[in-house]
């Protein structure tokens, strides 16, 4: 009897053993998710695409493993913990690449429109040099109104930086520069034509 | 005895533990397919699968969701009784969907991309069109903001194409188009008298007098069509002469005061040979006529325009060029002017209508873009 007993506590004991550290890591699966969420907040969305991918995808994996091991007798956590840490510094190393990525989507932009202002400047100082003459009055009111149309286009350029849609503003900013250039070209044909 | 028995129970109790842990903990490595189906998932995302074919890219998750749960299950099995040849299959099915699935993605992004390229263009041509039309017209700033601001949004939607970013590019395109719209109705605006069939047939009856003046009295008559910006002598009944010419600002309204920069519209005569005028020489006309006068009087009664507002005058046919801006003048390069001074007496009859041709070049470029 006391031999049975004895059989029965090493037996208890034995599962206590492999049951005891059976506890879902819940902290380390907050953690993991509030890091996510950091980057998302940072603008992963945009500026860290792939990587915001893969850390969604390697938490679900960090979950599968937990959901596989809470179904087991015998529970081990162990890897799960590790996986879940992964995601956390991963995460965190993710975020702290947004920052630069966005400083220099908003260099990009920033230097797009400085281009952009630049060719507009260009077109209208040439426009304002433009002789007046009648033979030249109907393409430089055509013109004038042409840069009008730009100049609204510009302003759009800044908002678009102000909201930091940094890449939406540099596609603008590089559209404008292409017709303001376009409108040097015809304002630089006109005095030609006046010149002949 | 039992002392003995019950230690080599305990050794085994201990031993099986230990197999059990073992083998559960234990995790064989999983088919290769398992790593290609999650790879491959990351790839759709990328592609845009959950936008393109976002049914389809759903079943596809919940079978992948399902094999991997299978994949579990499996695991949680003691080795021995692991059968990794069912995991194989269930993830070469997710790997086979998914293929299915790329191509459809690729396909959608093909044909949207084709979409995009064919809308772009069309808007392209309608943008070119629009820029032909506003040229041609007297006053080339109408629309014209409109124009360019499309001009930029089609050139932005070509950069987003290019980057695939194909929703983002046909949201540039409905701004394109909407602001073509603009355009059009601005341009329309203007036109809208030239599209009105009594209007038009008001001055065709006004020009055929005018023919069948000069045909009468075998008299020199000037016809002015200001739509297709040409001036007309006749003699006899016979056009002997064809000028280009240049209209005013708004030289396709009819004028009603002065200041408004409008071409007037009626019947006038040459009432002074001005030489030199302002703009090489000038045929002077009675602006305003009778008619111009009473509408002018009407349009004050009914308070359109302000008591300080003066009906205005020195309209004259002119040279400087023809592709000059006037303030409501008819202007003709210098050559020609010459010509139609010493060609044209005093008192000679000059008609002034918008069109007399419902089919000329800018009512069929509205028209087809009313189609």
């Amino acid at each position: 009897m006391k031999n049975l007993m004895k059989v029965s506590v090493l037996g208890l004991m034995v599962f206590f053993l492999f049951t005891s550290c059976a506890k879902q890591p819940t902290q380390q699966m907050d953690e993991a998710k509030a890091a996510i969420d950091a980057v998302v907040k940072a603008g992963g969305n945009i500026y860290a695409q792939d990587e915001l991918k893969k850390l969604n995808d390697e938490l679900q994996a960090a979950m599968d493993e937990i959901n596989a091991q809470s179904k087991k007798l015998f529970k081990k956590y162990g890897p799960a913990k590790e996986m879940l840490a992964k995601v956390k510094a991963d995460a965190e190393a993710v975020q702290a690449l947004i920052p630069a990525r966005k400083e220099e989507a908003k260099n990009a932009a920033l230097n797009a429109l400085n281009e952009a202002k630049a060719a507009f400047d260009e077109a209208k100082a040439l426009l304002d040099k433009a002789p007046k003459g009648k033979g030249t009055k109907a393409d430089i009111e055509a013109m004038k109104a042409d840069l009008a149309g730009l100049e609204s286009q510009l302003t759009e350029v800044q908002t678009a930086i102000d909201s930091e849609d940094y890449f939406g503003a540099k596609d603008k900013a590089l559209a404008i520069k292409e017709k303001a250039a376009a409108v040097s070209e015809q304002v630089k044909a006109a005095i030609a034509k006046v010149k002949r | 005895m039992k002392w003995r028995i019950s230690r080599i129970a305990l050794i085994l109790v201990g031993q099986l533990s230990l197999v059990l842990l073992n083998q559960s903990c234990q995790t064989a490595p999983a088919p290769p397919e398992v790593a290609r189906a999650l790879e491959q998932e990351q790839d759709l995302w990328r592609a845009g699968a959950s936008f393109y074919a976002p049914e389809i890219y759903e079943t596809y998750r919940k079978q992948l969701a399902e094999a991997r749960k299978f994949l579990e299950k499996e695991e949680l099995k003691i080795g021995i009784f692991r059968d990794y040849g069912k995991v194989r299959n269930k993830f070469a099915e997710v790997l086979e969907k998914g293929k299915a699935l790329q191509s459809l993605v690729e396909e959608k992004k093909y044909a949207l991309s084709n979409e995009i390229d064919s809308t772009r263009k069309e808007l392209l041509a309608r943008q070119e069109t629009l820029n032909t039309l506003s040229l041609d017209l007297g006053q080339r700033s109408y629309g014209r903001e409109q124009l360019t601001q499309a001009e930029v949004k089609l050139r932005e939607a070509g950069r987003l194409q290019a980057q695939g970013k194909y929703e983002l590019a046909r949201q540039r395109l409905e701004q394109a188009s909407a602001l073509l719209n603009q355009a059009e109705n601005l341009l329309r605006r203007q036109l809208e008298r030239y599209m009105n069939p009594e209007e038009i047939g008001r001055w065709k009856k006004l020009a055929e007098k005018a023919v069948e003046k000069s045909r009468s009295g075998n008299q020199l008559v000037i016809l002015v069509s200001k739509l297709e910006r040409k001036l007309i002598v006749y003699k006899g009944g016979v056009a002997i002469r064809n000028y280009e010419i240049g209209l005013g600002y708004n030289g396709l309204n009819d004028k009603l005061h002065a200041g408004d920069n409008a071409t007037p519209e009626g019947e006038y005569k040459v009432i002074k040979k001005v030489t030199p005028s302002k703009f090489g020489k000038a045929l002077l006309l009675n602006y305003p006529n009778e008619e111009d006068l009473k509408r002018f009087n009407e349009a004050r009664k009914k308070g359109l325009i302000a008591p300080s507002i003066k009906i205005g005058g020195l309209i004259e046919i002119h040279g400087g060029g023809k592709d000059g801006l006037t303030m409501g003048c008819l202007a003709l390069d210098d050559p020609d002017m010459e010509e139609l001074f010493r060609l044209i007496p005093l008192g000679t009859t000059v008609t002034i209508v918008g069109t007399t041709d419902p089919n000329n070049k800018i009512i069929s470029i509205l028209k087809k873009e009313e189609r």
